[in-house]
């Protein structure tokens, strides 16, 4: 027993552990400076909350670990169904600042829906990995499509779209590993596109052109294709005279669905102090705790979701590049993995981990730079929060177990 | 178990890492540009050019009385705060300013630790500047960097009456009440939040919302200018709450009640409005405001008269014979009693090996039901209340509202006890009372608490017959009607009736409530509630009616004696000012 155990340590990635370690360090290296020299009563609150979150996360990462792979994959399912009973769960207790998204055990705030996220890939790793599933078969995405759409729709009645785009994510990166066509994956992600550039006249002739050329490239049959095409335009074409039909509440209400975080003071002045801050760093960064700008406090989350504003100031563009380099490391080094795993189901887990975190990698930064609309997502590892620490690091548990080449 | 084969083809993991390639690089591009190709413009942008976004503060709503008259006002003050990150030396700066200002260096130093929130972020350093203060502040502005002032409007009570006790009163947000109110609060520190009374229940209403205005300021923190594109938002004032007070009749029994302990509550059955509420001894309402001086607050706090109670919503008494109406109307609507049936009232009644004693030494000779109310006759109550079962009698009280809330629109209000077998089961044992207790009850003593406003309530009900109001402050709110019991109507009739007699008949004990008007009926019910503080409780629970206008009273004076000796006389000078030629001289003098 205890000889396996060592073995499994001795075999595991470890320059992975030690990459997250780095940022996890980053991270509170940059909420050390925020918490320093907020003077009198609050010192080091923050740093010191998330220097004991680490323990329980390290703690989980070896528990996941240690857990042989072919009893993940015989509790897949059960674990998908507790994750969606859990995703329910805040419905039923006190709604926290109007919206279902926290369950309050222990210190934690337990928030499900993180869980949820990397339960989901190992539900649907499971089922592509168990059949002999024709992938170039269109009614073989039906089911992988509904595994993720049924935890994603829970979610998104708490009201949180972005998360439920979050939870989305993997589905294609897994989809097209497993070996379906590309055309498919374009027919399920079209209507998205279509909806969303029909509201600009030139996306959305751009998109007509670009719809076009897929559809032939795509080679479908005549008819289908006739179908797919004017299909996609017509609710292109609808969408907007449905908006306009729509009461202003109810817009407001959608608008609110992709930003639920909508700052009254207005994002844009948000992002305008995000690149001030970032841009006033230059190449080597104002020095540790002296980035007057990020200390203006005008950024609401600056510990969690706005980290990287703090880390670009005081450290410049040469710490940013480490991080960004080092999270590519990251992902690239767990699609590796997955392509060098010996059996499906492995490959397939590490495939959707990878893209959860790329997901959260490019919003949380494209965000921080304006690049896209606010949204409340924290970087992993390096954003305050103990919730969110502890599911990161249960996810890399699952890599570095998925990641060992022997047989289990 | 994981047997199924992982074949990827080469393409597939070249397309992924050219695709997680690809974000990077976009991502990376961007920082690029930012941090390296743009760092100048942005560099100046952070250091000579700050925009700092300016709260403006909103005030709050008034309160007003029925007529219009302001009772709860707004005036402005000034209040100074200092940016820590960009004075230069806290203890000079606390220095100079306490010496344009007078105020107390040491002070300036408590305060800017007690609102310090971050380096960059105003700390207040005082309050209830005037603008000569802040005139001279402004002289000396370039020794004060870091220093700003903005206008704060504080609550003034124009009005000559008190009203403490619903008016309520603000109080500041300080790290305690911020970490209560949680996370998503647009609450600051040093905001004002309405934490008692009509100010905390309409809070939402009466609060405005702050506005926004973005200044640009430079290194030291001068003022350059506006932003250009940045929307400001103008900040939105609360709005004004129109009370259904009557400030001349609540000044009036605010000097009646002035040397009592005791309440006096006026209202208009059929709208459920409050004309007046008076809880005695009350204190200033703008205790809470800081202009109080410590020895004031320690008296008002030690005081054992406990001027902060609301006796109205939250005093608990025994209502005494004024429950009397309780039973009679039991007895009257279940036919239970003959009218012209007698008692032999001789001062007492013996049941069981206790007696029970009439208030009159000498009793009152032969009494049937209408005299045995005008009189107020323990005796002829102790022989009728048992002809009523316990439970009937608690489930009457119920249905009156008694033993609960009546849900007017303060933020505490206590529910009183109405005794029921189970309750007497668990409080003195299976065996530890007897159904002699009943006796008690029904003449309003024993375990029995009521509140004023439970009394109002159910009074209210009775002058209406059934189709009373919430009891209710809010002049715009929509009230709805109390919950009653069925009754029929000659019932209603007969006690109306029989309350009418206590006022009017020769014997009646409330003949001191009467204010002799023509055109003006009064009726009530007075009752002496003995309690174990000393002298008896004085209750006058009543109605007057004149033409279509109906409105009640219900006045208590704690340890004041006989309800008809001093609490009907009180009674007496409202229904004055009512239906008197008072009331129409204040209302022209409004308009």
């Amino acid at each position: 027993m205890i000889l396996t155990l060592v073995k499994k340590i001795s075999e595991i990635q470890y320059w992975i552990l030690i990459v997250v370690l780095a940022m996890t360090g980053i991270g509170m290296v940059s909420l050390y400076s925020i918490s320093v020299h907020q003077e009198i009563t609050f010192i080091s609150n923050s740093f010191l909350k998330q220097l004991f979150f680490l323990i329980p996360a390290l703690v989980s990462l070896f528990l996941v670990l240690f857990i042989p792979r072919h009893v993940i994959h015989k509790y897949s399912y059960v674990l998908y169904f507790m994750a969606v009973v859990g995703i329910m769960l805040p419905y039923f207790g006190n709604t926290v600042a109007g919206t279902h998204r926290w369950l309050d055990i222990g210190p934690f705030g337990f928030q499900p829906s993180e869980y949820a996220k990397w339960i989901m890939v190992i539900a649907l790793a499971r089922y592509l990995s168990d059949r002999t599933l024709e992938m170039g078969h269109l009614s073989s995405l039906i089911i992988p499509c509904i595994i993720m759409i049924i935890p994603a729709v829970i979610v998104l009645k708490q009201p949180d779209l972005g998360t439920a785009l979050i939870m989305m994510t993997p589905l294609l990166p897994m989809l097209y590993w497993v070996g379906a066509r590309p055309y498919h994956l374009f027919l399920l992600t079209a209507p998205i596109f279509s909806v969303l550039t029909a509201f600009h006249m030139i996306s959305f002739t751009a998109w007509t052109i670009i719809m076009l050329v897929i559809i032939y490239m795509g080679k479908p049959r005549l008819v289908m294709g006739v179908v797919t095409y004017f299909g996609n335009i017509f609710l292109g074409l609808l969408a907007p005279v449905i908006w306009n039909h729509l009461e202003t509440y109810q817009r407001n209400r959608i608008l609110t669905l992709f930003n639920p975080e909508l700052d009254p003071l207005g994002a844009a002045y948000q992002i305008i102090q995000s690149q001030t801050a970032i841009g006033s760093g230059g190449f080597w960064g104002k020095g540790w705790g002296q980035g007057t700008q990020t200390h203006l406090k005008f950024l609401p989350v600056q510990e969690s979701d706005f980290v990287l504003s703090v880390l670009g100031e005081e450290f410049g563009f040469i710490m940013i590049a480490i991080l960004l380099i080092g999270f590519a490391w990251l992902v690239l080094k767990m699609v590796r993995l997955a392509y060098t795993s010996k059996d499906r189901f492995s490959g397939l887990v590490l495939i959707g981990i990878a893209s959860i975190f790329m997901s959260h990698i490019f919003v949380n930064t494209a965000m921080t730079v304006g690049l896209i609309p606010v949204k409340g997502l924290p970087l992993p590892f390096v954003s305050y929060g103990g919730s969110f620490l502890l599911s990161c690091y249960i996810m890399i548990g699952l890599v570095l177990n998925f990641g060992i080449n022997t047989p289990d | 178990m994981l047997k199924a084969e992982n074949l990827v083809p080469h393409r597939r993991l070249v397309v992924v890492y050219g695709v997680v390639i690809f974000l990077t690089v976009i991502l990376l591009g961007r920082f690029f540009l930012l941090q390296i190709y743009r760092y100048e413009k942005y560099k100046l942008k952070a250091e000579v050019n700050r925009i700092r976004a300016v709260t403006i503060n909103a005030p709050r709503g008034l309160i007003v009385d029925r007529y219009g008259d302001r009772l709860v006002d707004n005036y402005p003050t000034f209040v100074i705060t200092a940016i820590p990150g960009e004075i230069g030396s806290k203890e000079q700066l606390f220095k100079k300013v306490s010496s344009c200002t007078g105020i107390d260096s040491m002070d300036l130093a408590a305060n800017y630790h007690k609102y310090y929130r971050g380096r960059f972020i105003p700390a207040r350093l005082a309050k209830d500047l005037s603008f000569a203060q802040i005139s001279i502040l402004e002289e000396h502005k370039l020794d004060l960097a870091g220093l700003q002032y903005e206008q704060f409007p504080e609550r003034i009570y124009p009005s000559p009456i008190r009203g403490s006790h619903f008016l309520g009163y603000v109080k500041e947000v300080d790290r305690n009440i911020r970490d209560r109110l949680g996370e998503k609060t647009h609450y600051e520190l040093g905001d004002l939040i309405g934490w008692q009374g009509l100010e905390k229940v309409y809070e939402d209403q009466l609060r405005g919302h702050k506005g926004i205005s973005y200044l640009e300021v430079d290194a030291l923190g001068r003022i350059v200018g506006r932003v250009n594109g940045e929307k400001e938002i103008p900040p939105t004032p609360g709005r004004d709450l129109m009370v259904t007070i009557d400030a001349t009749l609540q000044g009036l029994l605010e000097d009646e009640l002035r040397n009592y302990r005791g309440v006096a509550l006026v209202s208009e059955p059929r709208t459920g409005e409050i004309l007046a509420y008076v809880s005695a001894p009350d204190y200033p309402p703008d205790l809470f405001t800081g202009a109080t001086s410590v020895e004031e607050w320690n008296k008002i706090l030690t005081d054992s008269d406990r001027p902060l109670l609301d006796r109205i919503s939250s005093g608990l008494y025994p209502p005494g014979s004024t429950f009397k109406i309780v039973t009679l109307l039991a007895l009257l609507e279940n036919r239970l009693v003959d009218p012209d049936w007698t008692v032999e009232c001789t001062g007492g009644y013996i049941l069981g090996d206790r007696e029970f004693r009439c208030w009159k030494e000498g009793g009152h000779g032969t009494v049937n039901l209408r005299e045995a109310l005008i009189q107020s006759c323990n005796v002829y109550y102790y022989q009728v209340v048992q002809k009523l079962s316990f439970d009937q009698w608690a489930d009457l009280c119920s249905e009156f509202g008694f033993g609960k809330p009546v849900g007017i629109d303060l933020p505490s209000e206590r529910a009183g006890l109405i005794p029921t077998p189970d309750y007497m089961n668990s409080r003195y044992g299976r065996w530890g009372w007897s159904r002699g207790y009943m006796l008690n009850l029904a003449i309003g003593q024993g375990d029995i608490v009521v509140t004023p406003l439970q009394m109002a309530n159910f009074i209210n009900i009775i002058a209406t017959a059934g189709k009373a109001k919430r009891l209710h402050f809010s002049k715009s709110m929509t009230v709805d009607y109390v919950k009653t019991p069925v009754l029929r109507a000659t019932t209603w009739r007969k006690v109306n009736d029989l309350l009418e007699g206590v006022v009017y008949d020769q014997h009646g004990t409330g003949k001191a409530a009467d204010p002799r008007i023509k055109g003006v009926v009064i009726a009530g019910k007075t009752g002496t509630a003995e309690n174990p503080h000393g002298e008896p409780h004085a209750w006058f629970v009543g109605y007057g009616k004149k033409g279509d206008s109906l409105t009640s009273v219900v006045i208590l004076i704690e340890n004041g004696g006989h309800g008809g000796a001093v609490a009907a006389p009180i009674a007496r000078k409202i229904f004055a000012y009512l239906y008197g030629p008072g009331k129409q001289l204040a209302a022209q003098v409004t308009q």
